[in-house]
């Protein structure tokens, strides 16, 4: 009962803190709802339109004409004309167009004599999303024409209809993606890019508020109110952010799911677990970082050192396989990746607590990880003896 | 008109000795915080290493692929071959039903399920286009992108050898089945990123983004400390009186300038070159953009710098802008399809324009004549940023003057009202 309200104390000592302080409210709240606006509209769109893919009409005629024009047409392209090859390359080189597609002279003519006309595509790889897309978009619109010039011949020769479209296309691939339909890019992202941020704020956070108290030397009252225990500090101090944290990681999910309509199959309470267990998780991280260096300002440069490394090593843009052995067993280290792998589970498979209670075990055990350095954390807090600056 | 030579040149030369003891003061400070420190070998040094290693593999190969086969005919065993042959896709195994396949993709044991359809051989025997599935991971667009280019290759080679096939027993001779089946070839080039390697393209954008996330930081300590200290980073002495402006920008900006012009020349020339990362790109134009860009960064870094009060502040204030900025760059989702708020956004930063060119020139191979718009932007940022440097030192010293003065009257009043309690006991 008495470590109770001496808990109390010192959450309601850290609730004046905030009081005083904007830079926490800056820090946190703004902050996020900066990102999450920044997200949510920026790639609102889901999938990019209008991709601009260069033209390079050498032949000029009639067919080559309805070519472009139905390129054109797709939701995804649209065609700029170049006169010559090099003017188009230049633009490409620019990062102005994603692809060129020349025609060969004599196209049409060549076509009709079935002497094989070449196309040749040319896809500035460098910008990953709009190049991969202009370039299935290109491809599609080849096959459908070589399709229609098949069609012409078969059509000459008296087939039927039915028959030659099985002699057009006698293999289809159905395309399905699980767990996102739409192709939708905003959701994709947006959905771990803000976790990511939330991660990334809960750490340095936390260490800011455990390390202003070596810096401006608050913690030896901190440590007289929680009556020389360590353990009845930390929670004092971080009841506050978990139940803050908590409430606006399950807003950013409730923002997700169920005001932007982003893909999930399973539960909107398991993200509330999940969400929750990325704070408790990220917390631990912080007070092992601060525990281990008690200076504010380099524990708050590992600290952001380590949550912007975050990001690559959570898997979900390039998949964990790709990278060495030592860095995926390094993706086991951050938060992130386990958060990760719950919301795969849930939002793909819906397989609630049984699919994904091995990562809640792993976040878990991030709660232990400051253990180790608890004495030292209570010496810096007592002695005061690191440097302040 | 001798005297007013001597006049320009006695105040040119103490604008000079004002900039250099500013220079010297500043680099004193950079040097002997370790804050900065941390931050300029770490993140300057360490950074571009580190990504470049975690991203030493940019491709995904031999994604898991599982297949369901309710034909079991000797077509979908063929195509099952043939995409195990392709550079994306590892076949691991069979599967008895979708259910059992959905479980293993679920146990992340397979991130891709190809399916055929119990009358795919019917259909294809029949002259009927026989459809097979495949059902992609979703949880990484690359999971999706591998599969469907896997399947897409096997695809369309097998509809070539059945066009033609077909087109035989019709009684073409082969030479014209085969110029029927394939009326148009196309021969594709991907010229600055041939394997469409992730890393490539990532670390292209990252680089020079690293460049002005560090000097922000590094700058944004510093001013803290000195506010800290209750200093005034703008460290305008008496005697200017609010003229000397550009002596302390120019001043404290050159320490900066110079500091990073040898980290950026680390990052963007000879961190590629110790990873073998494509440099298409002539020295000369790079070097030509890194010294726009690093100006450029020296003056966006003062101006946001002069909001902070507070040593640690930047990391709490600053740091979850990094990824921001890099969406900005446009390197992921394309410039052309920014929503027109955050475009007009973007401007803000250096980054922007100078990550763009450095893609083009170091790794597309680029000219500094094909970079033209964001060099121009580049050079409308510096100066823009240059007078609002100016700007924010002289609204520094004019509010310490202000405070100054306020203290002045206070101290006066107070000392009025012991003059006066004198009086008054006397």
């Amino acid at each position: 009962m008495e470590t109770f309200r001496k808990i109390k104390l010192i959450y309601r000592r850290e609730l004046v803190v905030w009081a005083k302080r904007p830079m926490y409210i800056i820090g946190t709240i703004l902050a996020l709802a900066f990102c999450t606006i920044f997200y949510t509209t920026f790639l609102a769109e889901g999938v990019p339109s209008d991709v601009p893919i260069g033209v390079v009409d050498l032949d000029n005629s009639s067919v080559s004409r309805n070519f472009v024009s139905q390129l054109d047409a797709t939701q995804l392209g649209k065609t700029i004309r170049f006169n010559t090859f090099s003017d188009a390359r230049e633009i490409l080189q620019r990062g102005k167009i994603t692809s060129i597609i020349v025609i060969p002279e004599g196209f049409y003519a060549d076509l009709q004599g079935f002497r094989q006309p070449t196309f040749t595509f040319y896809i500035n790889g460098l910008y990953f999303l709009g190049g991969s897309l202009a370039y299935k978009d290109l491809l599609l619109m080849v096959n459908l024409t070589s399709g229609a010039v098949q069609r012409q011949v078969l059509r000459a020769k008296g087939y039927d209809d039915a028959t030659i479209m099985g002699i057009i296309k006698p293999v289809e691939v159905d395309v399905h993606q699980i767990g996102n339909p739409t192709m939708n890019y905003g959701s994709y992202l947006a959905t771990m890019m803000i976790p990511g941020v939330l991660q990334m704020i809960v750490i340095l956070m936390i260490i800011y508020s455990l390390g202003t108290e070596l810096k401006y030397g608050g913690s030896r009252k901190l440590m007289e109110l929680a009556d020389g225990n360590i353990v009845t500090a930390l929670l004092g101090k971080l009841f506050f952010y978990t139940i803050f944290f908590t409430v606006i990681g399950g807003l950013i999910e409730i923002l997700f799911f169920r005001w932007l309509h982003y893909p999930m199959d399973g539960r909107l309470i398991n993200m509330f677990w999940d969400v929750f267990l990325l704070v408790i998780a990220s917390e631990a991280v912080a007070v092992l970082i601060i525990g281990l260096v008690p200076v504010l300002r380099f524990s708050l440069s590992v600290g952001s050192l380590y949550s912007v490394l975050g990001f690559s090593l959570t898997g979900f843009t390039l998949p964990i396989e790709v990278l060495d052995g030592p860095f995926q067993a390094m993706s086991y280290m951050f938060p992130l990746r386990h958060y990760y792998l719950i919301y795969v589970q849930e939002y793909m498979f819906n397989s609630g607590f049984a699919g994904w209670w091995p990562e809640a075990v792993y976040m878990l055990l991030f709660l232990f990880a400051p253990i180790v350095i608890l004495p030292r954390l209570k010496r810096a807090y007592i002695l005061q003896d690191y440097s302040k600056n | 008109m001798k005297k007013i030579f001597t006049g320009i040149g006695a105040k040119i030369s103490d604008w000079l000795r004002d900039t250099i003891g500013i220079f010297n003061a500043e680099l004193k400070s950079v040097l002997h915080d370790e804050g900065v420190m941390v931050i300029l070998i770490i993140a300057g040094f360490c950074y571009p290493l580190l990504y470049n290693i975690i991203y030493s593999h940019g491709t995904l190969d031999d994604i898991r692929v599982v297949v369901v086969d309710d034909s079991h005919s000797t077509e979908s065993r063929r195509l099952t071959r043939e995409m195990d042959a392709t550079r994306e896709i590892e076949i691991i195994g069979e599967c008895m039903n979708m259910e059992e396949a959905k479980l293993l993709m679920q146990k992340r044991k397979a991130n891709g399920i190809v399916y055929f359809p119990s009358d795919f051989n019917i259909q294809l025997n029949n002259y009927r286009t026989a459809t097979f599935s495949v059902y992609a991971d979703m949880s990484s667009f690359l999971y999706f992108k591998s599969l469907l280019m896997g399947a897409n290759f096997v695809m369309l080679h097998n509809v070539r050898s059945l066009q033609i096939e077909h087109y035989s027993e019709f009684g073409m001779t082969g030479k014209e089945a085969s110029l029927v089946a394939q009326p148009i070839l196309y021969q594709e080039n991907n010229p600055f990123n041939p394997t469409f390697s992730y890393s490539i393209f990532l670390i292209s954008a990252i680089l020079l983004l690293i460049v002005q996330q560090c000097m922000f930081i590094a700058m944004s300590i510093s001013v803290g400390t000195k506010r800290e200290q209750n200093k005034n980073f703008s460290s305008l002495s008496e005697e200017f009186s609010g003229k000397g402006v550009t002596r302390v920008v120019f001043g404290r900006g050159a320490v900066y300038w110079l500091i990073f012009m040898v980290i950026s020349i680390y990052i963007s020339y000879i961190v590629p070159h110790i990873f073998g990362f494509p440099q298409r790109g002539t020295f000369w134009n790079l070097y030509v953009l890194i010294i726009l860009f690093v100006t450029d960064c020296v003056f966006f870094s003062m101006v946001w710098s002069s909001f902070i009060m507070k040593r640690e502040a930047v990391f709490i204030l600053f740091m979850f802008m990094s990824p921001v900025l890099l969406f900005l760059t446009g390197f992921s989702w394309p410039v052309t399809a920014f929503p027109p708020f955050w475009k007009y956004f973007s401007y803000l930063f250096p980054s922007t324009f100078g990550c763009k060119a450095f893609i083009d020139i170091n790794t597309a191979g680029a000219d500094l004549m094909a970079v033209q718009p964001q060099i121009h932007a580049l050079v409308i940022q510096t100066i823009g940023y240059s007078i609002l440097a100016c700007c924010s030192m002289y609204i520094e010293n004019f509010v310490l003057k202000y405070k100054g003065n306020i203290d002045k009257v206070k101290k006066n009043i107070e000392n009025m009202v012991i003059i006066r309690g004198q009086d008054i006991d006397d």
